[in-house]
């Protein structure tokens, strides 16, 4: 990439990074080593991660007390002026609710947990994994971290613009999104527009990202670091790399195409004849299709569920073994499960579009590759599961956010597989059945696997443990709360609750009967059974929110005053991160590095330690093990 | 620190990082035009219109596919020079396909400019009419060969196309809080331009401040000013926050009583009884200013883009909500050459409804106002007569013996492109041109100029007949929408290919004297995205022009 | 790839070859699609026109991939992540032109 190269044999010339400082904005700002740029990605997606918990916090107040004024103690963020003009009475109205609903699927998808998986995670841990001194290209990799930045900057920068932030949901469907803030005369300024230059950053963002690190895995491993020596981490970034490749191009069409619709007029996603209140009969061409956009979307959007999954599943399949003192269970069908959980998510994306009309023989197709795709899923939870079989556990914090990962997640797969037939997609779509099914599998599933990961890397990366105490002030409420909020979104939806009610159902009440829940509208008492089950997840929402406090004092706290670890592998792990100095210097590795065996080798009979690292050479050097790993060399 | 792998290639793999980079990103490109071309079929399939088959001059993609494979050749020779450690025939072979990318963009820029300037509409019926607007022309000007003086300007002393809505505004009413700044300025200038003037139609008074008596803000007669308009706003939006905030408290107030009151009771339950006491707070409320009306003395007429205006008779609607009272002019959209005559949705059309296209064609509009138009399509379908008797006599008739193998398409049936005209001005009125005219004719369509008023004659469509207008641009219907945003993305991808293979060409001689292997291994890189450009035109050549 | 000078003339030659290739498919392509003397299928457009041409089209890409871009002799890992990618660009072509085709209900019973 740079000067560096000159010298096509290497090392002799180049200037040396560990004996310059090179100043605080190369150092801090515009970084280029990976570990650096991993904690940019971390920090900036847990603060985009607590902006859209708030958002959330506001559209469950919404739901749970339509009628009430918001309270002070959460409208305090905004400035008068903004209160004025989007809460009535004080009050969220609808308008703003889609706002928030809008954004905060977007902020959690795309700027929070993607970048705090894969780019903070991924960026940190697969370098040291795999023995390299930093990514293959590193200027690139801080021009991602920059450009997902700007994006997301403009995306929320439009909550403070005439027109809003995006309302049209995080899918941004057409013709919706096509028409939304049609009254904003310079469309670059709209909300909505600025939702998808966002967005095309993002993605701009997330391919070079992806480039990054597929090639980083494939030419960058150290001595004797074979395809299947690989961590399953490693794997699962190399899967989540080939999905953010492959999968995101078609969104980036289909952001363009209704780019081009906005500001060009065109009618990609216009059909004919189209009415609507705001516009009258449509100035269009017509002829597009908005089924055209759901494809390109959701084309992107399954592929997307497993490259917010495979980081968190990766980070589990860490922590498992290092605290269990025993091998991954199954890694190599776990690897080849998490292939075809890559290939398989390609061909799945209309489950998401049952109720679009699609004839009976697609649809068969889509409802067949989903319920293949569990398969996969389901053989690396259970191995993972196994795993804990017979090993001697501890309950480290890390450990007791992976061993809650399994069941939540397990949760949300399974509430995932009646979603998976079309006919039951007919009575659940878009109801809240479908939010509980999903959030179970991104909040505490997902959430939780990279909660654990912050917890296990963090010795790693500052030298110092987080406090136990603190960590189980945030684990017990986080996982029960967790539950209080999305088990009752589960009855809710087979209950018939939309999802996009901003008044939580109560628009549907019978209000002159339903006070005994008894009355003659049926549909109505049916909400009214259930309605109160708003009011539980609203304190649930609160509570979660108050436990996530001891996380940040923790995160912030013990990076000063935390214990110091004992070593540079204080949870005597065999991974190669554990072989670095702590925390690691610029070029990773103090010694050159050599592989000489699998990543998970616990409790070897033949060791006299519990655990056997991946760069300890054997006893006897010059034997075998060391003939095994010099002719995978490279040099 | 050193990133391995950047000129030699790891033994296991053998491949250095950039190769296996630039192929990932390719493998991408792959998914994002494949989504576009994806989204091409599926708008083609789903297609309610007749799709514009075979609609763009063939010349102009013609020659830019020679050039894109030329380029795609000097590219791997510019390599195989710094294979051989020739710098000077690199040199040659790069700046060859630097200045190939080049001419392909100023082609297409030439192509994109010639649909920009050519106009299309829709009318009610379904009928589309192509061709060429003219410029708004003074009364008793030869609307025939207008000279430069006939032409009416504007405050700017440029030319008016003849597509604009046409008010004269005696009211202009703005919505205080998102009036667009930059049309106020335009309505000003214009008032000035015809002496008229912008004048507050009443005084404004509002209450600012709580229990204080109401102040005015602008008198009656005041002049139009954005720093008035300004004022108001800030007062409008300093009322709304106060307001917001008295009603919020007030509502909060009512909620906590409500519900000390009704111990135990859901908020749904008593929410119909929580009522903010409007009447006690009313005194108390600033004065909110939503609109505000200005007078313009004499009435002026204002022009606006069909786009930003819903017009009406006498009162018509900005898009930033400004309604603008007073009589709509006669606002047609006058085709100074119309160059072709489309029936081909309006009879898709009557076939759906089990009309004749014959009853359908007759009773259009176009057919009942337009001499011309009558005059060509009886040529139009004498000539399709002699047409078919060609295909007759190529492919015979059916075992029946009537029914005849192959007919006519569509588009010949029921379309009278330029070139039709230009046929029939050749043989109906003589019109002929000859030699560059008529290659220009083939590379930027039909040559007004020199074909003239008798082969593409003056067409003037009045406003309430029109329901879509357009450039050919993305706006006009799906498949300009799809051709602009493919053939845009590829040229964007020629423009930064092209950059990069001349930063290696500007740059690359440091590279080259340290190690010719890195800069080839780096030239390889940048060919293989060439490479790739060139095979999305491959497929965007065939699928646009030809198709 | 070609390293030694001898086989690099020789890729040379093949390279120009491709070029002559690629140029007579582009005339070719015009040809069919504007003569009607080689017009195939029925007169004017239709289905047989656009898989001629696409025939076409796919001939000459792959010249361009397999000699100019020497996909003839690469690395497997990037036949792999090539293809692959090739492969789901149909998957996704296809599915959605056939979810375009397929209405609602069974054209065997709603005839």
């Amino acid at each position: 990439m740079s000067a560096h190269a000159a010298a096509p044999t290497g090392h002799d010339h180049s200037h040396d990074d560990h004996h310059h400082d090179p100043g605080f904005w190369k150092k801090y700002v515009f970084s280029t080593d990976h570990k650096w740029i991993g904690m940019q990605y971390g920090i900036t997606a847990m603060l985009f991660l607590a902006f859209g918990f708030y958002l959330m916090m506001v559209m469950r107040w919404s739901i749970a007390y339509p009628h009430e004024p918001l309270p002070e103690w959460m409208s305090w963020i905004f400035t008068d002026n903004w209160k004025a003009r989007w809460l009535q009475d004080g009050k969220v109205t609808g308008e703003t609710y889609n706002m928030f609903g809008a954004m905060h699927g977007t902020i959690m998808v795309f700027l929070g947990i993607v970048p705090l998986g894969f780019g903070a995670f991924g960026n940190y841990v697969t370098p040291l994994q795999i023995g390299a001194v930093d990514m293959a290209f590193p200027k690139l990799n801080m021009v991602s971290y920059w450009v997902y930045l700007v994006g997301g900057l403009i995306m929320c920068a439009s909550f403070f613009m005439e027109s809003g932030a995006a309302k049209s949901g995080w899918t941004n469907y057409s013709p919706l999104a096509g028409f939304a803030d049609g009254q904003i005369v310079n469309q670059w300024l709209a909300g909505q527009t600025q939702w998808l230059l966002g967005l095309v950053m993002l993605i701009t963002s997330s391919l070079l990202g992806s480039v990054n690190f597929i090639t980083t895995i494939i030419n960058l491993r150290a001595r004797g670091m074979t395809w299947m020596r690989l961590p399953f981490f490693v794997w699962a970034m190399l899967v989540t790399g080939f999905l953010l490749l492959l999968a995101f191009p078609p969104l980036e069409a289909a952001g363009i195409m209704q780019l081009m619709d906005r500001v060009a007029h065109s009618s990609f996603f216009m059909p004919s004849g189209l009415f609507t209140k705001s516009e009258g009969l449509a100035d269009l061409s017509g002829g597009g299709s908005p089924l055209l956009f759901q494809h390109l979307f959701w084309f992107l959007g399954h592929p997307e569920v497993y490259v917010l999954l495979l980081p968190a599943i990766a980070c589990v399949a860490e922590i498992i073994p290092a605290n269990t003192r025993k091998p991954l269970w199954g890694y190599k069908s776990m690897v080849y499960s998490l292939l075809i959980l890559g290939f398989l998510s390609f061909i799945v994306w209309a489950h998401h579009m049952y109720m679009t009309g699609m004839g009976a023989a697609v649809s068969t197709f889509f409802q067949t590759t989903t319920v293949l795709i569990s398969i996969p899923s389901v053989i690396i939870i259970t191995a993972l599961l196994i795993s804990l079989w017979g090993g001697s556990i501890r309950f480290t914090p890390p450990m007791l956010w992976a061993c809650a990962f399994i069941p939540m997640f397990g949760i949300g797969g399974l509430t995932g597989l009646p979603l998976a037939f079309n006919l039951v997609g007919l009575h659940l779509h878009d109801t809240y059945y479908v939010i509980g099914h999903f959030h179970y599998v991104v909040a505490p599933g997902i959430l939780f696997g990279l909660f654990a990961g912050v917890y296990h890397w963090y010795p790693k990366i500052t030298g110092r443990y987080m406090s136990t105490f603190l960590s189980h002030v945030h684990f017990w409420p986080s996982l029960v709360c967790m539950n209080i909020i999305f088990f009752p979104m589960l009855t809710q939806g087979m209950a018939g609750f939309h999802r996009r009610w901003y008044n939580g159902g109560d628009a549907y009440l019978d209000k002159a009967t339903a006070a005994t829940a008894d009355g003659a509208n049926v549909f109505a008492n049916t909400v009214a059974q259930n309605i109160d089950l708003n009011i539980v997840m609203s304190y649930g929402a609160w509570i979660l929110a108050i436990a996530q406090i001891p996380f940040i004092i923790n995160l912030f706290c013990s990076w000063k005053t935390g214990r110091k670890v004992e070593s540079d592998n204080p949870w005597n792990a065999t991974t190669l991160e554990w072989a670095t100095p702590t925390p690691p210097p610029h070029g990773n590795f103090t010694f050159d590095v050599a592989v000489y065996r699998g990543p998970y080798e616990y409790s070897r009979p033949d060791c006299d330690k519990d655990y056997f690292p991946q760069w300890e050479a054997p006893k006897k050097p010059g034997g075998e093990a060391m003939d095994e790993s010099a002719d995978k060399s490279h040099h | 620190m050193e990133i391995p792998y950047i000129v030699n290639p790891r033994k296991d793999t053998g491949l250095i990082n950039s190769k296996i980079a630039i192929w990932l990103f390719l493998a991408s490109e792959v998914m994002l035009f494949g989504g576009f071309f994806s989204a091409y079929v599926y708008l083609r399939l789903g297609a309610d219109y007749p799709w514009p088959e075979r609609t763009l001059p063939v010349l102009p993609g013609l020659i830019n596919t020679f050039i894109l494979i030329g380029s795609s050749v000097t590219v791997v020779f510019a390599w195989v020079a710094l294979k051989l450690g020739n710098w000077r025939q690199f040199q040659v072979y790069m700046g060859i396909t630097v200045a190939c990318a080049a001419i392909f963009m100023v082609l297409k820029g030439i192509e994109y400019n010639v649909k920009f300037h050519h106009q299309a509409a829709r009318l009610h019926d379904y009928t589309v009419v192509e061709g060429h607007l003219g410029y708004e022309l003074k009364d008793g000007a030869d609307t025939h060969h207008p000279k430069g003086g006939d032409y009416v300007l504007d405050r700017n002393g440029k030319k008016i196309e003849e597509n604009m809505i046409r008010v004269v505004a005696e009211k202009v009413t703005f919505a205080v809080k998102r009036f667009h700044a930059p049309w106020v300025n335009e309505m000003l200038a214009e008032a000035e331009h015809a002496k008229s003037e912008i004048k507050l139609a009443a005084d404004i008074k509002a209450v600012t401040e709580e229990g204080k008596e109401p102040v005015t803000l602008a008198k009656a007669g005041e002049p139009l000013s954005l720093e008035l308009l300004e004022k108001i706003k800030k007062q409008q939006l300093d009322a709304l926050e106060y307001n917001a905030a008295l009603r919020t408290d007030a509502l909060r107030m009512e909620w906590k009583e409500t519900k000390d009151a009704n111990p135990g009771k859901r908020g749904w339950q008593l929410a119909s009884d929580v009522n903010i006491d409007m009447d006690a707070l009313a005194p108390r409320l600033l004065t909110e200013i939503s609109t505000v009306e200005f007078t313009v003395n004499p009435p002026t007429r204002l022009l606006f883009k069909p786009r930003d205006i819903k017009e009406s008779p006498t009162s018509s609607r900005l898009r930033d909500d400004t309604v603008i009272a007073g009589a709509m002019e006669a606002s047609p959209m006058v085709f100074h050459n119309l160059d072709a005559i489309d029936f081909q949705w309006l009879v898709m059309k009557a076939k759906e409804k089990g009309i004749s296209p014959e009853t359908a064609i007759a009773n259009s509009w176009l057919m009942k106002n337009s001499e011309f138009v009558r005059e060509a399509w009886a040529w139009h379908l004498a000539r399709n007569v002699k047409k078919q008797e060609v295909l007759n006599q190529r492919f015979g008739f059916s075992q029946d013996g009537k029914t005849p193998q192959q007919t006519l398409t569509h588009k010949e049936l029921y379309r009278l492109g330029w070139k039709d005209l230009g046929e029939m001005g050749v043989e109906t009125k003589g019109v002929k041109i000859g030699g560059v005219a008529k290659i220009k004719e083939e590379f930027m369509g039909p040559n007004y100029n020199a074909r003239g008023e008798k082969t593409f004659p003056h067409l003037s469509v009045p406003r309430e007949e029109i329901r879509h207008a357009a450039k050919f641009s993305p706006a006009w219907n799906t498949y300009y929408a799809i051709y602009f945003t493919i053939t845009g993305l590829h040229g964007l991808h020629v423009i930064g290919g092209a950059l990069v293979l001349l930063y290696y060409l500007v740059f690359g001689r440091k590279m080259f004297l340290s190690d010719p292997e890195w800069l080839a291994n780096r030239v390889e890189v940048g060919g293989l995205f060439w490479h790739f450009v060139d095979l999305v035109w491959i497929f965007a050549f065939p699928i646009f022009y030809l198709m | 790839m070609a390293d030694s000078i001898e086989a690099i003339q020789k890729a040379k030659k093949t390279y120009l070859m491709v070029f002559g290739a690629l140029l007579v498919g582009t005339v070719l392509t015009v040809l069919v699609a504007t003569v009607p003397a080689l017009d195939v299928g029925s007169h004017g457009f239709d289905i047989y026109d656009a898989i001629l041409g696409l025939i076409i089209a796919t001939t000459k890409s792959t010249l361009v991939a397999a000699i100019f871009m020497h996909l003839n002799h690469e690395k497997k890992l990037i036949y792999w992540v090539f293809f692959g990618a090739i492969f789901f660009f149909f998957a996704m072509g296809a599915l959605f032109a056939l979810s375009e085709s397929s209405p609602i209900y069974d054209t065997f019973f709603y005839k």
